[in-house]
């Protein structure tokens, strides 16, 4: 907001008025006369508020209006365009404007512009002389008559043709607005004897006349006026242009207009000429009659205030982006204390805990190894259950005489087992291998009926009748003294059975 | 405001040019400092995660040595855990041999060996083979001296296997002489771990 601060001048060839304005406040800093001591006071003025853009609204009776339909053209051939036409209107006025209004609807779609120029603006050198002389960033120069639409708009007027009649120092001021934008303005100056009512009613009705004539005003429209004049002068003028049917007249009291500004009632009352000032205190210009070289100061001063505004934006968001890492540096650190302190508390705890160790030639780990693995040694089966086993099959074959009994323990192995061999010899025995087989399968069955006992095989048989092997032998007769002998050898698993 | 006056702007030039070098050395500054501070956070994170695994894993020794520790030093005093004390168990083999009754024993011991690293799990576990050779009287003898050996037996040890054989080929008579032979293999295991303390 405070890029929107700056002064509005207005400007009449017998003074100058500075309102110091900012939205939402505004300093009148008074009225300068056009003489040595009112310039010199006016540069005092101007000089405190130097860094401010200054918008001059001219007053004055040397003032001409044209509405013209141009082709519609953009860019640079537009200001060609709209040079030429001024020139050719304006001839060689200094002060010249041309502002794009509205577009035609209907046709080529022409543009609708409204041409301005001070026709005769010597009174207003000297002023310029000190804005110029003071580096004053002048941004533009409008006619009062832009003002007073801005003014307009804030009254909100019920019909689109719309004379606004403005009286001011002693001056009365007839705008005409066209759906609220400016078509024609004339000021009748103070030499006129506009003080009597019936004089500013015929004005009025003349200048109705004089648009009627001109075409800007249709014929069969309806004007309204509004009466705008502080000191009440024209509020008798109300009755007389009511008379007339092509005329609604609204008198605007200066209650209203401080609502519709929002100025309080004294303040207005004490400076009327704030009224326009501060409707169009805050708007673009739309019409802006100064020549180039003047506003080559506000040029600089937009390009600085941009930069300034870049240069701002540039740190603003620089510290924003700093201030956010930083933040979040700090919550890292906050993080990284607390663990610190986290960690602290578990190493006191594991300390507290390690320090509760016995001092062993083993780790806990290895201290329960070692408690495991005696355990899974110690585990063994039972031999006096194994021999039972045995006992229990030779206890159920008679005949059968153990002469050599093995076992082997492997179990500590992961697949391994208990294995045991059996060398035996059948006694007694006849020579009758035959049914020496027989014994010896009947001894490995009753062998397999025992539970514990498992995988039982013949390894070697008393006789090896394979056709693959040499067998040798002789028979016995019936009365030989020698015993015959059958021996064999038996293989099995033992499993100790479970509880 | 077409072209840029750059005359007159050199110093709002500098200004932006201040303040873009001023924004680019705070947010420099302060992105080294969030970076520093996020690696430092990581670091002390890891720390944490470390010192809690270590309380985890001291609580969890604690554990194991409060379940284990006093019959780890049972089976240290009985001579499973340290250096083998191979008189402890020819003595222990005598006395059972007297115990039960027999009429005597041979015995031979091998040199100690590492025992199968499947069945040793990284302890230092070895095993030293006793080969015992005793006359009996009858088969049970033999269950009897082995049950009384390990009744006695200063350490752990296994019967690896055994040979049951008859001595000679006499037929059998009611005499109080041995008529068999047991051979048998026993395996004393020992483990012997390195100085230190526990941690």
């Amino acid at each position: 907001m405070m890029f929107d601060h700056r002064l509005i001048l207005l400007a009449t060839p017998r003074q100058i008025g500075v309102l110091d304005w900012r939205p939402g406040r505004m300093h009148w800093l008074g009225e300068f006369a056009a003489t040595e001591a009112g310039l010199a006071a006016f540069r005092a003025v101007v000089a405190r508020h130097a860094q401010l853009p200054v918008l001059l609204v001219a007053d004055t009776v040397d003032e001409d209006y044209r509405s013209e339909i141009l082709p519609h053209v953009q860019g640079h051939a537009r200001n060609e365009l709209l040079a030429r036409k001024l020139k050719q209107v304006f001839r060689n006025a200094r002060f010249t404007g041309a502002w794009r209004q509205t577009r035609e609807t209907t046709g080529r779609r022409d543009d609708r512009y409204l041409l301005a120029a001070l026709t005769d603006a010597d009174w207003l050198t000297p002023w310029l002389s000190v804005l110029h002389r003071e580096r004053i960033p002048l941004c533009g120069i409008t006619p009062l008559a832009l003002a007073c639409q801005h003014l307009l708009a804030r009254l909100r007027p019920q019909e689109p043709h719309t004379l606004l009649a403005y009286r001011l120092d002693s001056r009365l001021r007839l705008s005409y607005y066209h759906d609220g934008l400016l078509r024609f303005s004339r000021l009748i100056g103070s030499d006129t004897p506009t003080q009597l009512p019936g004089n500013a009613a015929d004005e009025i009705a003349k200048t109705q006349l004089y648009l009627t004539g001109q075409r800007i005003l249709p014929r069969e429209a309806r004007l309204q006026v509004l009466l705008l004049d502080p000191s009440g002068q024209l509020d008798s003028a109300q009755a007389q242009l009511n008379a007339d049917p092509a005329f609604s007249t609204r008198l605007v009291d200066m209650q209203s207009l401080g609502r519709a500004l929002r100025i309080p009632d004294n303040f207005l009352a004490a400076t009327p000429a704030i009224a326009p000032l501060a409707a169009i205190a805050g708007e673009p210009v739309q019409l802006n009659l100064a020549p180039p070289e003047l506003l080559q100061r506000h040029t600089e001063f937009r390009w600085r205030r941009g930069l300034h505004a870049i240069a701002g934006t540039i740190a603003l968001v620089g510290l924003g982006i700093t201030a956010a890492y930083w933040l979040h540096a700090q919550d890292l650190n906050d993080q990284t204390r607390q663990m610190a302190q986290q960690q602290q508390q578990l190493d006191a705890r594991y300390q507290a805990i390690a320090r509760t160790f016995p001092v062993q030639a083993a780790t806990p780990e290895q201290l329960a190894q070692t408690v495991s693995l005696s355990r899974h040694l110690a585990g063994q089966p039972n031999v006096t259950a194994l021999l039972v086993a045995v006992s229990q099959a030779l206890d159920a074959s008679p005949g059968i005489v153990l002469e050599n009994f093995v076992w082997a323990d492997d179990t500590l192995k992961p697949t391994g087992n208990v294995t045991i061999t059996l060398d035996a010899a059948l006694i007694p025995f006849d020579g009758n291998y035959r049914a020496a087989m027989q014994r010896i399968e009947h001894f490995m069955q009753t062998l397999r009926t025992v539970p514990s006992l498992h995988d039982v095989r013949l390894r070697t048989s008393p006789v090896n009748a394979d056709s693959s092997s040499t067998l040798t032998g002789k028979t016995l007769s019936g009365n030989s003294s020698a015993d015959p002998v059958a021996r064999f050898s038996i293989e099995l698993g033992y499993r100790e059975a479970t509880p | 405001m077409t072209r840029p006056p750059f005359a007159v702007l050199k110093l709002s030039l500098i200004l932006v040019l201040a303040a873009l070098l001023l924004a680019g050395i705070g947010v420099m500054w302060s992105r080294q400092q969030a970076l520093g501070a996020q690696a430092a956070r990581l670091q002390q994170q890891a720390a944490l995660n470390a010192a809690r695994q270590q309380l985890d894993r001291s609580r969890q020794q604690q554990r194991l040595i409060d379940t284990h520790l006093a019959e780890y030093q049972t089976l240290a005093g009985r001579g499973f855990v340290g250096a083998e004390d191979r008189l402890a168990w020819i003595e222990a083999v005598q006395l059972a041999n007297r115990e039960v009754g027999l009429a005597g024993l041979e015995y031979r011991l091998t040199p100690r060996a590492a025992t199968d690293p499947t069945l040793a799990q990284g302890l230092p576990l070895g095993q030293t083979a006793m080969v015992l050779t005793m006359p009996l009287l009858v088969e049970t003898d033999l269950p009897r001296f082995l049950a009384a050996l390990k009744a006695r037996a200063p350490g752990i040890f296994r019967v690896h296997g055994c040979r049951l054989s008859r001595l000679g080929s006499a037929s059998f008579e009611a005499v109080n002489q041995p008529r068999l032979q047991a051979e048998c293999e026993l395996l004393w295991f020992t483990v012997t771990p390195a100085t230190g303390s526990v941690q």
